[in-house]
């Protein structure tokens, strides 16, 4: 002190009581949205599922077979062995979103790409492929621009003659046996190349092997157990095969894992045992609006028969449309701007307008392509190739902003390396840019992608139809979409029944296909951060 | 392979290899996509809306009814029967929800944005961060649905008047959806306040509550006011929500008049959709009419978006 005199005592009491308070606000006011949520959905899912309507019986049969066993294993893993936990739960979540996803898939190949089309495709992309790898091969002597030229004939020639040709045949194998080679062979030499890995040639090649036969065995057990060939078939390769493909994989790599395997198990068969059960003792289950009736009816003027089935389909060919156009165009954009882009006034330019764009209203964009698509280049109002083109203009700046930090991520080291042994900047992007940046940038993708899914304002302003009974066929067929149907149902059919009924059975359905993207593209990053 | 081949592989340019050249110009056109796109939605939204207004219709070669300027930017009246197309009652209507959402998502936010940076463990940052950004995925018609058939009748019991559609309930489900706009960019502001700040505050015998407040906050001031004004021109874009829960009678009210959350009102997107969904042929006056609108809403999106954006460069504190 300065006078030397005075003597500092103590620096008095500071109250925690403040910090406290303080702290304990905060975090109420972090869990307000998430609970408020978290209430609304329970009531939703209360109103569409309507549980408490089951026999005691029922609740009583599955609480026995399912849900204390998996309460009584799950508890065990977690408290020895969490890794297995984790693995066993994310195998059988892996199997509920993949069947999902086999269920829209069956749902396309069932009434809107008949297997011969797709087999025809799949057909001509292959020969495509292979012609364009062997002039690829060829001596580096031939000039790039003959190759590239020769390579685009190829392409062109592949596509336009094979599917017509094939689809002009007399006779072509079964449905079953086309989709088997033509999905399931796709499908199981990803499996084996996840198992190269790991087991080498042979194990990859046996991986493949076991695929192809186990879908075959779909396409032919299918019928006979009434599920039709088609939709067995695309269940096994979509589903089941790379579920059981990355399950092998991942005990073979740590065996210690394998008790994981047991909570898949308790899951599974405990599902499967009560659903026996119920049915041999008579049990009612919950009178739920959303059942098999919901799934794949049309709408219709009384609550009780309404349907989401076209409106599920149009999302789905949606979302092929909105992804086939953005992904490359955002993936680009964000590659020039941050791999080739000089620092100018330009790219600046670019790249303020990029964050504008991501603020511009979803409404306004649905303006967009009604005064560009409709009004100048004359397409007729709401088919699924606008619609498509107008979200995936709506979901660009999303694409390109998340793209761009994946890319950013990928260490400058790795491109040096890459230049420092020769390789053109184009080389550097595809063999070590790219490939390191791809998990973070399908991430981005699935996530604007889930927003996509979820838009009603643009596609009611090119003029989707509000009601629509059949499922669209081609890209020029109008669309609906399962938002769209959700709010033709609370707004132009207000009325008490559809309200209790159709409305919340459409939210509930229209809300797990959200939170599995989500969930898929939050489990990709976090693999993707904790490989890093 | 001879010398002299060895000799060109080794110093041949690739720069503008026909293959580098192809590849650089696909990816250039994907950049300037965007740039097409604003401009096609500027010249898009100003040649409509040009067709809309009594001054500019002779020049865009239309005939037929138009609006005089004067009366959409001051009417009182949206009719669209009577050919009455005064914007200040759907302006009124969205200014509503957009304070009524900002009581709601900017108080809230912040705090939420305080803690996540301050207060939570590692560990309860990766279960809250993804649970916040479910908020915001959820499709907003599902918002607006929320908002009619559960959040207005348990209103009903604190709130006696409150008419089935009505702006309070749509106002909370905006400001809801929001929230993470505001969380999430203002605890980004906010990790970025160099630790050494903190450490400073701890040294002279802060606590954590005047670190945060009085260190962190202050800090990060540019980035929290530019996440208010990204979120509320959010707020003012949000379509779906406000189309289902806001009703469809174009009143003129008083957004500062607590009274008036309680009936409803049509904010101008809602107005565009109804547009729509009524029967409206296409090149009428009331077809032209969403585009006067859109217009409205793409200027003030935009100018709050470039606001936002001169915030946060200008004010930025460096460190």
């Amino acid at each position: 002190m300065a006078t030397g005199e005075q003597r500092i005592e103590s620096f008095g009491h500071v109250s925690r009581t403040v910090g406290t308070v303080f702290r304990y606000l905060l975090l109420a006011a972090t869990l307000f949205g998430i609970v408020a949520l978290t209430i609304l959905l329970i009531y939703v899912a209360n109103d569409a599922i309507q549980p408490l309507t089951a026999d005691p019986g029922w609740h009583l049969t599955f609480f026995l077979t399912l849900v204390s066993p998996t309460l009584l294993v799950g508890g065990y893993l977690l408290r020895t062995d969490p890794a297995s936990f984790r693995f066993g739960a994310s195998v059988v979540g892996m199997l509920a979103v993949s069947t999902m996803f086999a269920g829209g898939a069956a749902m396309i190949f069932v009434d809107i790409v008949p297997p011969v089309v797709w087999f025809s495709y799949v057909l001509a992309l292959a020969l495509a492929l292979v012609g364009v790898v062997g002039i690829e091969r060829l001596d580096r002597q031939v000039p790039f621009l003959a190759r590239f030229a020769a390579a685009g004939a190829v392409v062109l020639l592949a596509f336009g003659v094979v599917p017509d040709f094939v689809q002009s045949l007399p006779v072509y194998p079964t449905d079953g046996v086309m989709l088997t080679l033509a999905l399931g062979g796709p499908m199981a030499l990803v499996v084996g190349r996840y198992a190269a890995a790991e087991a080498g040639r042979r194990g990859s090649a046996l991986a493949v092997l076991v695929g192809v036969v186990a879908v075959g065995t779909g396409a032919v057990l299918g019928p006979l157990l009434e599920i039709g060939a088609v939709p067995a078939t695309v269940l096994l390769s979509i589903a089941v095969v790379p579920t059981a493909g990355y399950a092998v994989g991942a005990v073979r790599r740590r065996s210690a894992r394998r008790s994981g395997l047991a909570l898949t198990g308790t899951i599974l068969g405990g599902a499967l045992v009560g659903a026996l059960t119920v049915d041999a003792l008579g049990f009612a289950g919950p009178q739920s609006w959303v059942d098999w009736g919901f799934l794949t009816n049309a709408h219709s003027g009384t609550a009780a028969n309404a349907g989401l089935y076209p409106a599920i389909g149009g999302s789905i060919l949606l979302m092929v449309t909105v992804a086939v156009l953005s992904f490359p165009l955002g993936v680009g954009a964000a590659v020039y701007l941050e791999e080739y882009a000089p620092d100018n006034r330009f790219t600046r330019f670019i790249d303020v307008n990029i964050s504008n764009l991501a603020g511009v209203p979803s409404v306004v964009y649905g303006l967009l392509g009604l005064g560009v698509f409709v009004t100048y280049l004359g397409q007729p109002t709401g088919t699924v190739l606008i619609g498509g083109a107008t979200l995936a203009l709506l979901i660009l700046p999303i694409v390109i902003i998340s793209a761009r930090e994946a890319l950013r991520s990928v260490p400058d080291s790795m491109r040096q390396a890459s230049y420092g042994m020769g390789a053109t900047r184009w080389q550097t992007i595809k063999n070590v840019v790219l490939p390191r940046a791809f998990p973070g940038i399908l991430t981005g993708t699935i996530l604007a992608l889930g927003r996509a899914i979820g838009e009603t304002a643009p596609l009611i302003m090119i003029g989707a139809p509000n009601v629509l009974f059949s499922l669209p066929t081609e890209l020029s067929s109008k669309v609906s979409a399962m938002p769209l149907q959700v709010y033709a149902w609370a707004s132009l059919f207000a009325s008490e029944p559809f309200y209790q009924a159709a409305v919340p059975a459409g939210v509930v359905v229209l809300l797990i296909v959200l939170l599995s993207m989500n969930s898929v593209a939050i489990v990709l990053r976090n693999k993707y951060q904790n490989q890093q | 392979m001879s010398t002299d081949d060895l000799h060109r592989d080794l110093t041949r340019r690739t720069e503008n290899a026909p293959q580098e050249l192809l590849t650089r110009s696909f990816f250039f056109l994907c950049a300037v996509l965007s740039i097409v796109t604003t401009v096609s939605i500027i010249v898009m939204l100003t040649t409509e809306a040009a067709k809309f207004f009594t001054v500019t219709a002779p020049l865009m070669g239309v005939e037929g009814p138009t609006a005089s300027v004067v009366d959409f930017l001051t009417g009182t009246e949206w009719i669209i029967n009577n050919e009455q197309f005064g914007v200040l009652p759907l302006v009124s209507a969205t200014l509503a929800i957009t304070i009524g959402s900002a009581v709601v998502a900017l108080p809230l936010g912040v705090a939420t944005a305080i803690y996540l940076s301050e207060y939570a463990s590692r560990r309860a940052q990766r279960v809250l961060k993804p649970a916040l950004e479910v908020l915001a995925g959820v499709p907003t018609v599902v918002y607006g649905f929320f908002a009619v058939v559960y959040i207005t009748p348990a209103l009903r019991s604190i709130v006696p008047g409150l008419g089935t559609f009505n702006m309070l309930s749509a106002s909370i489900v905006v400001g809801i959806m929001i929230i993470p706009m505001v969380a999430s960019i203002s605890e980004d502001a906010m990790s970025a306040v160099p630790d050494s700040l903190r450490q400073a505050g701890y040294g002279m015998g802060a606590t954590k509550f005047d670190v945060s407040v009085g260190i962190v906050v202050p800090a990060s001031l540019s980035g929290i006011f530019s996440s208010f004004i990204l979120a509320l021109s959010r707020a003012i874009g949000e379509t779906m929500a406000v189309t289902v829960a806001a009703g469809s009678q174009a009143n003129l009210i008083n957004p500062l008049n607590p009274a008036a959350y309680l009936e409803g009102a049509l904010p101008m997107t809602a107005a565009m959709v109804n547009l729509l969904t009524g029967d409206v042929t296409g090149g009428g006056i009331a077809y032209r009419s969403l585009f006067a609108i859109g217009l409205t809403l793409f200027v003030i999106t935009l100018v709050m978006n470039v606001i936002s954006d001169f915030v946060a460069q200008r004010y930025r504190e460096e460190y």
